[in-house]
């Protein structure tokens, strides 16, 4: 009861603060006219009366603030006074509103938006149960990749783990009602969803019971996005049979909206028991193969088990497996990564990446501060007189302080709103781009609680960290000296509080502009890098013949078939087939032995790239022949198998010298001889360094996977559709994916330089319009300030040029000392800023002259115009003012 | 004679409370109450009187209530709560417990 009783007065006091108020004058009101009365009644004059009255009861005003101070809202009123004084004062200079807001805005929305891509990349789980017991595999010979048996001995050997799944990222060929179509999904091992615990939305998942003999599991669970759109949302899918590969599948269920399986980049459309591996990847199983290492594992730790128990139990078994079988697992060793980026593979580059992003992002976003907090400076100058004043008649400093802040807070939150709502349409653009090419990469950065919470937290941080310093030396001011007119806190030499931020500013400015001056230019090394091939005039087509169905028998004459008809289309070049080209995401590799190690210990191994081609490959693809010949019709499973090397893998296997017709050991053992010797190229990435590559002959080796190069003068997509026309005729069953020029297709190649010079542009961007403002705010102001004594320097006789020498010499100054600052920065920073920027270095002599030259540019346009208005001072108006 | 000073604010809240114990009554009428009883020893400042019963409220030791007064005014009437009481009793004890070892150390010579 008391509780209620109390608060509810507090209430009253709080909501109805007026009556409260009006009733407590009421009381003392009542009390002294009691007392009049009194007075009166003992004989005095009413005036008399009353005047003893008042003295016997005090100070009313003081007795009603400190009555109402007890009903205990007091901190509360002077907030509420504090906002709306400074919502007051706000609206008073609306530019000044305005600039701090977008300043902040821009700020805050920079980073707020990289803030939401590391939170999809690094800080949301798996949408599954309990995601942080969960634990991706890795191990020191593949990375992210285990063979499956060495999988299965973990499964079955391991103490530390509650469920270990494996599963393998697929393309399958599905049919539906528009025909068949190349989709992408899962082969998941039996206890996949039940390792992740998820729960299905529709029927049921399949569990180990269901995976357990080589393609006796025909069954499939669907996601939720290929329910609906490849199936119409059909209610009563369930039990139905689909056709993958053009063999019957059960539909067990349909996976829950926001389950997209395993990897955060990656969204499958349907998930198949891994026993179904040879008949999805037809003709390569490798189920029961220790030398193919293609299956990614992802466990649930017991309990209480720690990652180094785990690794140790792991490592324990990894001895036992290259005690069994040494030559497979030779030097094997695990370790745990965070699943949801093919483990260290793609996480690690991808975080590295991110991070170093959200840095520069801070720095943008304390240029803004620098920025806002020379604004407040400025304005503070400018309020002296009426904080003066305030001080003077008895307000506290502390009051003050908190009055300036709170203007302040109010100010960066309105900021860090705009800046929100700002990054929330930018990551939603990002969602919806996607990479023109053949693989569901999804990338969805999603807008939440944390997202919100990191920008509120930016806005409350800025307000009392960069508000703090102005708001206190505006308490500071002397109400003595400047009610008398003289005024403090701008002294013209030395450096002033605002002309140091400025400094900070330029210093930020500058490693900004450097960084994205680096990443232009490693985008343009990017853009020249010899690939080793050729892309121009040259259109692909893909197909996968084993997925639709093709024995190899059959499937082999049908590519000799397909490349004999586009050769003959109008237009055409020439034309070659191969199983995949490099730089798109498809790349193999395999093990050869040098030609003086016959022996094929695992430690003389080399990896080198494969491609299989057919003959007409290197002509169409302009890859330079540097010795020897091409493949030709002849070299077929009837002949000695050959192969073409790179001028890499020449200098391993051969030591340099001269390599047709010697022959090496291939990964089997059997000895290839090399018919011809081919340049470098680029194959898994365009900064890696020259890599080993081997080129087999498709008639010696076949593949169903095939892409067809066509080399023709046409447009890419006129081509492309000749192409699909012949096949057609000869296939209209099979699905073409990855269509287009060869360029187009190379956007992959090319992402993370051109995601680097975007991310990078737009904060160099921001960074110039900050400082811009910053500089201009700054010369502008001062002069203002010194107009008086411009227009006396003026009316003395100073020649225009000399007033301009004026301003602009301190604003040269700055500039120097920022740039100075900023290279120290971009020096010692040069590790981030190359995490971020490939190929380009920040000590390359033009970028670094494209940052001088920006910045100079940038101070002489910002400080351009108020310059001018100071050389456009009449020396009578200026002298008349004040 | 004491100032209003010297009144300790737990002395101050002490009288309030007996000086209402008997009968709900406004504010005039608690400080005039005061005075006489304590033969115009004790003068408290008449405003002081607000801020403390306003505390009190606050404390939910008393409550109040505006009623019309013999003139037909209407006046805000001040009366105990239960909790109150037991505040009074509790402070009351305390205050004869001081008072009694204070006269005893003044008067032991």
């Amino acid at each position: 009861m008391m509780w209620a009783r109390r608060f509810s007065l507090r209430l009253q006091a709080l909501f109805l603060r007026n009556r409260s108020a009006k009733r407590l004058d009421d009381e003392m009101q009542f009390h002294l006219d009691q007392q009049i009365a009194e007075n009166v009644a003992a004989g005095m004059t009413p005036k008399e009366a009353r005047y003893v009255a008042i003295r016997a009861f005090g100070n009313t005003t003081y007795l009603k603030e400190e009555t109402r101070d007890t009903w205990g809202w007091t901190w509360l009123e002077q907030l509420a006074s504090d906002v709306r004084y400074g919502a007051r004062m706000l609206r008073k200079s609306p530019s000044f509103t305005t600039v701090a807001i977008l300043t902040l805005a821009l700020g805050i929305g920079a980073n707020t938006t990289v803030f939401g891509v590391v939170n999809t990349l690094m800080l949301r789980p798996l949408a599954v149960e309990r995601p942080n017991e969960l634990a991706f595999l890795e191990n020191a010979h593949y990375g992210p990749s285990q063979s499956f048996p060495n999988y299965m001995d973990l499964r079955d050997r391991n103490h530390t783990f509650a469920g270990l799944a494996g599963y393998r990222i697929s393309p399958m060929e599905l049919e539906t009602d528009k025909g068949a179509v190349r989709i992408w999904g899962y082969l998941a091992t039996g206890n996949y969803f039940d390792v992740l615990g998820v729960k299905p939305s529709l029927g049921r998942f399949f569990h180990q019971e269901d995976d357990v003999h080589p393609g006796a599991s025909p069954y499939a669970v669907l996601s939720y996005g290929a329910w609906q759109a490849r199936f119409g949302g059909d209610p009563a899918i369930v039990g139905k049979t689909i056709r993958i590969n053009r063999l019957p599948y059960t539909v067990f269920g349909v996976a829950p909206p926001d389950f997209h399986g395993t990897e955060l980049l990656y969204w499958p459309e349907v998930w198949v028991p891994m026993m179904m591996e040879p008949q999805i990847e037809a003709g390569n199983p490798w189920l029961d193969n220790r030398n193919t290492w293609n299956t990614y594992v992802i466990g649930r730790l017991k309990p209480n088990v720690s990652t180094r128990q785990t690794e140790a139990d792991l490592n324990a078994i990894a001895a036992q497996l290259t005690r069994e079988y040494p030559s497979e697992n030779e030097g094997l060793q695990f370790w745990l990564a965070k699943p949801g980026l093919v483990g260290d593979f793609v996480g690690g580059p991808a975080r590295a990446f991110a991070l170093g992003v959200l840095l520069l992002a801070v720095l943008v976003l304390l240029a803004a501060c620098a920025n806002l907090a020379s604004l407040l400076t400025a304005r503070a100058t400018d309020r002296q007189r009426e904080l003066a004043v305030r001080l003077a008649i008895g307000a506290g400093r502390g009051r003050l302080v908190r009055q300036i802040l709170t203007e302040t807070l109010a100010l960066s939150l309105a900021g860090g709103f705009a800046g929100y709502v700002l990054a929330s349409f930018l990551t939603q653009a990002l969602s919806r781009w996607r990479m023109p090419m053949d693989f569901p990469f999804q990338f969805k950065a999603v807008v939440d609680w944390r997202v919100f919470l990191f920008a509120l937290f930016a806005s409350i941080a800025t307000a009392v960290i960069f508000g703090f310093g102005p708001a206190w030396r505006a308490s500071k001011a002397d109400p003595n000296l400047v009610l008398r007119g003289a005024v403090t806190g701008w002294g013209r030499s030395g450096l002033s509080f605002r002309d140091a931020l400025v400094v900070v500013q330029i210093a930020l400015c500058f490693v900004l502009v450097s960084a994205c001056l680096l990443s232009l230019r490693g985008l343009q090394l990017a853009l020249k890098t010899n690939l080793g091939f050729e892309p121009r005039n040259l259109s692909v087509v893909a197909m996968d013949l084993a997925l639709a169905g093709y024995s190899e028998e059959r499937g082999r004459a049908f590519q000799q078939r397909a490349l004999q008809t586009v050769q003959q289309l109008p237009g055409v070049e020439s034309a070659a087939y191969s199983n995949s080209l490099p730089l798109s995401i498809d790349q193999s590799h395999t093990d050869v032995f040098p030609a003086d190690k016959p022996d094929l210990r695992p430690s003389d191994r080399i990896s080198a790239v494969y491609y299989q081609a057919s003959p007409g490959f290197f002509a169409t693809m302009g890859i330079k022949l540097l010795g020897g010949r091409e493949f030709n019709w002849h070299d077929d499973a009837k002949s000695p198998p050959v192969a073409i090397v790179n001028l890499a893998l020449v200098k391993r296997l051969f030591h340099n010298e001269n390599a047709v017709g010697k022959s090496f050991p291939a990964y089997s053992g059997h000895p290839v001889e090399v018919v011809g010797v081919v340049e470098d190229g680029k194959y898994d990435s365009l900064t890696e360094s020259q890599q080993p590559a081997v080129f087999w002959p498709i008639l010696q080796s076949y593949n169903s996977t095939t892409t067809l190069e066509v080399k023709s003068s046409l447009p890419a997509m006129q081509m492309v559709g000749e192409v699909h026309r012949a096949i057609a005729q000869l296939d209209p069953e099979l699905p073409l994916y990855g269509a287009g020029s060869l360029e187009q297709m190379l956007g992959y190649a090319f992402f993370p330089s051109r995601t680097a010079a975007l991310a990078l542009s737009a904060f160099g961007l921001l960074a110039i319009i900050l400082a811009a403002t910053g500089i201009h705010g700054l010369v502008a102001y001062a002069v203002s300030r010194r107009t008086h004594e411009i227009g006396i320097r003026m009316a003395l006789g100073a020649a225009p040029v000399q007033v301009l020498r004026l301003t602009i010499s301190k604003t040269a100054a700055l500039l120097l000392l920022g740039s100075f600052f900023g290279l120290i920065l971009v020096l010692a920073a040069g590790q981030v800023i190359a995490s971020i920027v490939y190929q380009a270095h920040p000590h390359d002599p033009l970028v670094m002259a494209g940052v001088c030259v920006t910045i100079a540019l940038l101070g002489l346009v910002a400080s351009w115009v108020p310059a001018r208005r100071a050389t456009r001072v009449d020396p009578l108006v200026a002298l008349r003012y004040e | 004679m004491a100032k209003p000073n010297d009144l300790v604010q737990g002395t101050l809240d002490l009288l309030i409370l007996k000086t209402i114990s008997l009968e709900p009554k406004h504010g005039w009428a608690i400080a005039k109450r005061i005075q006489q009883i304590s033969g115009e020893v004790l003068q408290v400042q008449q405003g002081s009187l607000y801020p403390a019963l306003h505390r009190l409220e606050q404390k939910a030791w008393i409550k109040a209530k505006w009623k019309d007064t013999e003139t037909g005014r209407q006046a805000k009437f001040y009366s105990l709560t239960a909790a109150g009481r037991a505040q009074l009793e509790k402070e009351a004890a305390n205050w004869n417990r001081l008072s009694a070892a204070i006269s005893l150390v003044v008067q032991t010579t």
